[in-house]
């Protein structure tokens, strides 16, 4: 084997070669193949960190116009963090059709009953945000939401909520200011005259 | 060599086709959420956007319901199909060219009613029901969103008309040139408003009101409510805090007030209150509705000037040819009285007196306003009372009401009203300016005034009857209710 090593000419150059390449081209490859699958997990967990952060916007959006439009015709708010009640004229009659108003003889007007008001309640409840009305089945607005907090802040005449989640960028858990920077807030006019509070817009 | 190079070339390619996949996958991906993220804002900001269009159609019904109310002609409800009264509907189709976003085109279609079950027996004054809908095309392509409560909740019409129940008409997609269905959304509001008194503060003023002469104390009772007042009369045990006091101008000069209620300036200022238990706003700001001179079809001609002792009678029935007088001028002093008189048993009786000319009781002149007789003096000159006064048989502000036609434009005339008596009495006169004259530091005055300019001069009590925001003239409407009817 040896001679015909050396027949064919330069036998330690070619054999030395053959080596070394193999050892460079090794190291290359793992080299290049951890980075990417660092690279792809990382990318991979951005991906899921960023469709997370867009779904859950989403979410907050969804859950903040729901609340917006309840209080923008409320007459009483029960605030409280992940569990607000609001009251809201009774409008429709039990085919869902609307009453016509009553005057309520104080300078007011009322649909249906004099005195009656339709509850609707938020709350977070298992990973879940549901509206409920009155004694109806309550209706999911948004799953796997556990992370998620929804305060109400009761000003009077105006409303605001706020609401957060944790981010999922960092493996160790989102910090105070990131969770901080996912706030979704709104402020609503409340148009009615409240019945629970010395406060009217009009 | 030939063999190795075309090797390492064709591993090169390999390595180019395979990251450019996976950047253009993730570049997709990317690519997609944005998109319907973006889609989602859009979709969002147009439902938003129709929220406004809805509420602009409750503006534009108030602003005829607020028209309707200056003297004829008011242009009121022009271009409505209907005009609105009881049972009758108008209603109003109106496209607001480019005011929706990207420019596009704004539908606010508004229906005002008027119910019967919105009047008021007390004292027949009619509420209405506004309904609007405002629609706007959705840009993009119809694409619905990812959770069926954003359906649920925004109800987009995308391929079909989701809004089923129009307002005016059967609501329909429009279509493109290619006869393809376009997008829109549709939100429905229901508003209920209700007449607001000329009298719904202890004192309004266009411009500038002075109340320094005295420290005086404004405040408010009802006669109407016994747990607010006592035998319907002012008493200071049943004080309420509505003595509001407001300004379309910018200064309100109390003289070290107590004001029990709110006070509010056009972007003004307060200065000198000792004390305020209410808010104080500097946003307030409502046009007076100017009085226009009475046009009554027939009247009682038995007295059409009073200069000495006269007598004057009013009628059982309110509005009643026997119950108005049109009268050139009032003149009383030296010893003489104009007698309002009415029934022997001070039954409820009215009087309307429509003054042409000026109105001036001085010395011991004096008018007498009977127990039982509610009366309405619209003038169109200036007023002078002092000396004895008016004598309100009734104490009640609600049973005097002075009303001041609006004088021409350049004019200047004034309501001076005074006397040794306490004072109990409305005066609506914004073209006018008004000075009340107190009995001083005993002084009361019952009431509310709206002026050009309000000036209190010895008056140490001013108090707000609230039963007055339900009486006279309606000077504006506001709100009570409000709904979004997201059916």
């Amino acid at each position: 084997m040896v001679t015909s090593l050396h027949q064919c000419g330069s036998p330690k150059a070619q054999a030395g070669y053959a080596l070394s390449e193999m050892v460079v081209a090794s190291s290359i490859f793992f080299s290049i193949s951890l980075g990417l699958l660092m690279g792809f997990t990382s990318l991979e967990r951005n991906y899921a960190a960023t469709t997370d952060f867009s779904h859950n916007h989403a979410d907050e959006m969804r859950i903040s116009d729901y609340m917006a439009m309840d209080l923008r015709r409320a007459t009483a708010v029960e605030a409280a963090t992940n569990d607000t009640t609001i009251y809201i004229p009774a409008y429709y009659d039990s085919t869902g059709t609307p009453q016509t108003p009553t005057l309520d003889g104080e300078g007011g007007v009322y649909y249906g009953a004099l005195g009656s008001s339709v509850k609707v309640h938020y709350y977070l409840l298992a990973g879940t945000i549901y509206r409920q009305q009155d004694s109806a089945a309550p209706i999911p607005l948004a799953m796997n939401v556990q992370d998620f907090v929804f305060d109400v802040t009761d000003i009077g005449k105006v409303v605001t909520t706020r609401i957060t989640f944790d981010p999922t960028f960092n493996s160790s858990g989102a910090s105070t200011s990131a969770v901080a920077a996912t706030a979704f807030y709104n402020t609503t006019l409340l148009r009615n005259s409240r019945t629970d509070v010395e406060s009217s817009v009009y | 060599m030939q063999k190795g190079r075309s090797t390492k070339a064709g591993s090169i390619l390999v390595w180019t086709v395979l990251v450019i996949a996976i950047l253009s996958l993730a570049a997709v991906e990317t690519l997609r959420l944005v998109t319907v993220k973006y889609q989602n804002a859009l979709q969002t900001s147009t439902w938003q956007e129709a929220l406004l269009a809805a509420e602009s159609g409750i503006d534009l019904a108030i602003v005829e319901l607020r028209k309707s109310l200056y003297p004829q002609p008011n242009q009121a409800w022009q271009g409505w199909n209907n005009q609105p009264g009881n049972n009758v509907t108008g209603y109003e189709l109106t496209t607001v060219p480019n005011a929706g976003l990207n420019g596009t085109p704004v539908t606010i279609e508004t229906s005002v009613d008027a119910p019967a079950t919105l009047i008021d027996p007390t004292n027949s004054w009619q509420y209405y029901r506004i309904r609007t809908v405002g629609t706007i095309p959705i840009n993009g392509p119809a694409r619905a969103a990812d959770n069926p409560q954003d359906t649920k909740l925004r109800r987009l019409s995308l391929r079909f008309e989701r809004f089923t129940n129009g307002l005016l008409a059967t609501h329909a997609l429009p279509t493109d040139a290619n006869g393809n269905p376009q997008p829109q959304v549709s939100r429905r509001v229901e508003a209920i408003v209700r007449p607001v008194s000329a009298f719904d503060e202890a004192i309004m003023s266009v411009g500038i009101v002075d109340l320094t002469n005295q420290d005086i104390v404004v405040d408010s009772y009802d006669s109407n409510d016994p747990t607010k007042s006592t035998n319907g009369l002012y008493d200071v045990a049943k004080r309420q805090e509505n003595g509001d006091i407001a300004t379309d101008g910018q200064l309100i000069d109390a003289g070290n007030a107590q004001i029990f209620g709110d006070v509010a300036t056009n972007a003004g200022t307060v200065s000198g209150v000792a004390n305020i238990t209410g808010v104080e706003r500097t946003d307030f700001y409502q046009e007076p509705i100017p009085i226009g001179a009475p046009s009554w079809n027939s009247v009682n001609s038995s007295v059409t000037t009073v200069n000495g002792n006269a007598t004057i009678t009013a009628s059982a029935t309110q509005g009643s040819a026997a119950s108005r007088y049109i009268l050139s001028g009032i003149s009383e002093s030296g010893g003489k009285t104009l007698t309002i008189a009415g029934a022997s048993d001070g039954s409820q009786t009215y009087v309307e007196i429509y003054v042409t000319g000026d109105i001036s009781v001085s010395g011991t002149g004096q008018i007498v306003i009977q127990p039982g007789v509610s009366v309405t003096i619209y003038f169109a000159g200036n007023v002078d009372i002092s000396g004895n006064g008016v004598l309100n048989g009734n104490n009640q502000p609600g049973d005097l009401m002075l009303y001041g036609i609006q004088p021409p434009t350049d004019t200047s005339e004034h309501v001076n009203f005074g006397g040794n008596s306490q004072i109990s009495a409305s005066i609506y006169a914004p073209g006018h300016d008004v000075t009340v004259n107190g009995g001083g530091t005993n002084g009361h005055v019952y009431g509310s005034m709206v002026g050009k300019t309000v000036t209190m001069t010895g008056v140490s009590n001013l108090h707000y009857d609230e039963s007055l925001g339900s009486k006279g003239m309606i000077n504006n409407y506001k709100i009570v209710s409000w709904f979004e009817d997201n059916r």
